[in-house]
């Protein structure tokens, strides 16, 4: 298969068809120019942001999961994190605008839902914290991995995933305390017994038993 | 994928009739496992240096690893440039609940990671964590099943302390914020998972780690928890006495050298996927070198188990840029095949993760694989079958981020099963603890993947989640109680371990995958190291990124 083209913050590189940025700078010896964490798409290290030879729209990329592509620029773009904000139980709009001001600010540009790299509707989402409508935040978040992209794009300073994480665990924290069932010590204790025997052979019999049942 | 066109009709002709019927678990996983699990190989040594030698196999490449020389200088001063009461190792979600552990107690603590904060395998979990919730189940029965999971070889203590666990772990993490996926009578969505007897598996859709992990990172941030980004642990100090006392960290940024005198040091380094034993891909992120059990053996520290790895029998086998990533167990329970190339559902998919990864292999060894352009080969996954047991868009709603990775290469899986093949998943071994997460080292704690004993020879699916909770905030109380004065900073546990026989020409930890090529230049001083390097100056210089949305 004949080699890719591509340039890295100006520098060019030849990488292999179906790659992902990543790959292609792992094989030249240039991993240290883009940060990289899980290699999987899922911890936010490894934001880029890319323009297209054929003057196609560019935008902002994990270089993780972005497959090479002829001409493609490739520009390392680290976002540092933000000062974290302390959730807080029963959390409303109210409070949310008081801990995070620029909430309002927000002049539905749209660039923060094109920059997201998970596809999570950040615009509409900001919307509804305004309103706060948190169920539905919660629900737009669940896929958020904080890489950080739609605050950093953001002119007017709003902080949509910082928000987003303020409002889950906001949430969460005001779950109901689970109930645990009352339990008989004793039996507990002489199930554990059994199940911890020394006998090596017995135990793992015993646990083969145990687990069909649900008890001895 | 019209390469597949054909395998892929006979797996859509054989679904309806598949439907109806599951397969049978296998008669004989024993011998499944002795032929075909890579466990099995003989891809194995016993090493000639440190507290193992001579006793206990290691796979060939770690071998090479715990026979290697250090990276520092002889000459490397063990003057003071930090000093705290705890030094963690690792950002993971072992070392970030540890560090949570710690609020309150009044003691100053580091946490070190050789990455950024959360960047971890547990930020890439996707299935689940195991908590004995339902009505039909019990910390017991949870410890049953691992039990049977991991034939029999864990630990009894440990394991217990675990499935205990379980409970108040989930309590913590929702105290924390965490949201996990609820019925609509508002109880815990419980499914089952390879092993288990009743559904025990909470889930944040296929986001589990990844919802954990950000909870954790935002707790720690907020707390008084003092954490030191991209700089990576080179080697432990002792006291002359045998006790740790410190490390050795690595500064990526500064490209320098500092020494942080610990009262207590708990590792929490996570696990050696990228060592991608035997040629396999990994779904481990790309800090998981081993780094800790090589800081540990070489300190004292015996290792165990680790003969042991788990291949996740569902590893992406294509398209080539996700080979190796995880496709959740979760899919399976929920109603995935694993079919072969014919067609046929050769395995009941719910056999524990061992069996099934040896299955898959034995399968496409017999030839009833599919081969990808790429050359690899792999079996089927038909994830279809989800939306049609479980009604149209299940798929979509509980693994958005199964379709999220696969859109782009134009695959859907709610049309289109998916190839997948066994990854090096996790390391079922590591360093022995007691029941407080003590080493055998003084001074030493370790939790987490590092450690070895609990899972046994065979890890069951949502137990690592729970392993980093239970025993990263163990590791706290029992350091909380046990700490002892400040020590002095020698390398003589280093300098003994030199004198054995090394294999001098290599050096450990690698701290990133080899085929990364990244190395870290220590030894070097930071401003040799800036002109030595002058192609990373280049690159990585302070540019301005363009204006991506500029039309």
């Amino acid at each position: 298969m004949k080699n890719i083209e591509i340039k890295i913050a100006g520098k060019p590189i030849s990488a292999q068809p179906g790659e992902t940025i990543v790959h292609a700078l792992w094989a030249v010896g240039m991993a240290e120019s883009v940060q990289t964490g899980c290699a999987g798409g899922v911890c936010g290290a490894c934001t880029v942001t890319v323009r297209y030879a054929d003057g196609k729209p560019g935008g902002t990329e994990l270089a993780c999961m972005k497959p090479v592509e002829e001409g493609m620029e490739v520009f390392p773009c680290p976002v540092e994190p933000d000062k974290a904000v302390e959730p807080v139980i029963n959390p409303d709009a109210l409070t949310l605008q008081s801990v995070f001001p620029t909430v309002n600010r927000c002049t539905k540009c749209g660039s923060c839902t094109t920059a997201c790299p998970m596809s999570i509707p950040v615009m509409d989402s900001v919307m509804r914290m305004q309103q706060g409508d948190f169920d539905a935040v919660a629900e737009d978040f669940t896929t958020c991995i904080h890489c950080g992209l739609c605050r950093f794009v953001c002119e007017d300073k709003v902080k949509p995933h910082n928000m987003g994480l303020w409002v889950r665990r906001s949430l969460g924290k005001s779950q109901p305390e689970l109930q645990m069932a009352d339990e008989d010590l004793n039996l507990i204790e002489k199930e554990w017994q059994h199940l911890m025997t020394d006998d090596k052979q017995e135990r793992i019999q015993r646990a083969k038993t145990f687990r069909e049942k649900g008890s001895q | 994928m019209e390469w597949a066109k054909e395998s892929l009709e006979k797996v859509e002709g054989s679904r309806a009739a598949r439907m109806k019927q599951q397969a049978p678990m296998p008669s004989d996983p024993d011998l499944i496992l002795k032929n075909f699990h890579p466990d099995y190989s003989g891809k194995e040594r016993t090493v000639n240096a440190g507290p193992n030698a001579g006793d206990q196999k290691f796979p060939l490449e770690l071998a090479d690893l715990l026979e290697a020389d250090s990276p520092l200088p002889a000459t490397h001063s063990t003057v003071t440039d930090i000093e705290t009461d705890v030094l963690i190792i690792g950002g993971g979600g072992a070392g970030a609940a540890a560090a949570l552990a710690f609020e309150g107690s009044g003691l100053n603590v580091h946490l070190a990671t050789k990455l950024r904060l959360g960047d971890s395998n547990t930020v890439m979990a996707e299935g689940g964590i195991q908590a004995a919730l339902a009505e039909t189940d019990s910390p017991r029965r949870h410890f049953a099943d691992t039990m049977v999971g991991g034939h029999g070889e864990n630990e009894p203590d440990l394991l217990r302390i675990l499935c205990e666990g379980g409970p108040k772990s989930i309590e913590w993490l929702s105290q924390l914020g965490c949201l996990f996926d609820r019925n609509p009578d508002g109880t815990f969505r419980l499914r089952g998972g390879g092993g288990t007897s009743v559904p025990r598996v909470l889930a944040c859709r296929d986001y589990t780690g990844l919802e954990i992990m950000r909870v954790l990172k935002d707790a720690v941030r907020l707390s008084s928890t003092n954490v030191l980004e991209d700089h990576a642990a080179v080697e432990l100090f002792d006291d002359g006495n045998s006790t740790v006392s410190g490390a050795v960290l690595y500064d990526r940024k500064k490209a320098s050298l500092v020494n942080v005198s610990a009262r207590a040091v708990i590792l929490a380094t996570g696990g050696s996927g990228q060592l991608r034993l035997q040629g396999f891909p990994t779904s481990n992120h790309v800090g998981a070198t081993g780094d800790g059990l090589v800081l540990a053996y070489r300190q004292g520290c015996r290792l165990a188990f680790l003969d042991s790895y788990q291949y996740h029998p569902s590893g992406a086998c294509y398209p080539e840029a996700l080979a190796g990533q995880l496709v959740t167990e979760a899919i399976r329970s929920a109603g995935a095949q694993v079919v072969n190339s014919e067609g046929v559902h050769f395995i009941n998919e719910m056999a524990y993760r061992d069996v099934l990864a040896a299955a898959i292999i034995k399968e496409t060894q017999e030839g009833r694989g599919i081969t990808t352009p790429n050359g690899k080969v792999g079996v089927w996954l038909d994830t279809p079958m989800i939306d049609l047991k479980n009604g149209e868009g299940a798929l979509a709603k509980q693994f958005p981020g199964l379709i999220h990775r696969f859109e782009r290469y134009k695959i859907d899986p709610v049309k289109t099963p998916v190839l997948i093949y066994p990854t090096l998943h996790y390391q079922n071994g590591g360093i022995s603890i007691d029941s407080q997460c003590k080493t055998e080292v003084k001074g030493l704690w370790a939790c987490g993947e590092v450690t070895g004993g609990l899972h046994g020879k065979n890890r069951l699916m949502g137990n690592s989640l729970l392993d980093i909770l239970v025993f990263g905030r163990r590791a706290a109380e029992s350091v909380k109680e046990k700490i002892s004065e400040r020590k002095l900073l020698t390398l003589n546990n280093l300098n003994e371990f030199r004198k054995s026989q090394l294999q001098k020409q290599i050096t450990s930890p690698t701290f990133f995958p080899k085929a990364s090529k990244m190395k870290l230049e220590i030894g070097k001083s930071a401003v040799e190291a800036e002109t030595t390097d002058s192609s990373s100056s280049e690159t990585s210089g302070g540019f301005e990124p363009p204006d991506p949305f500029a039309r």
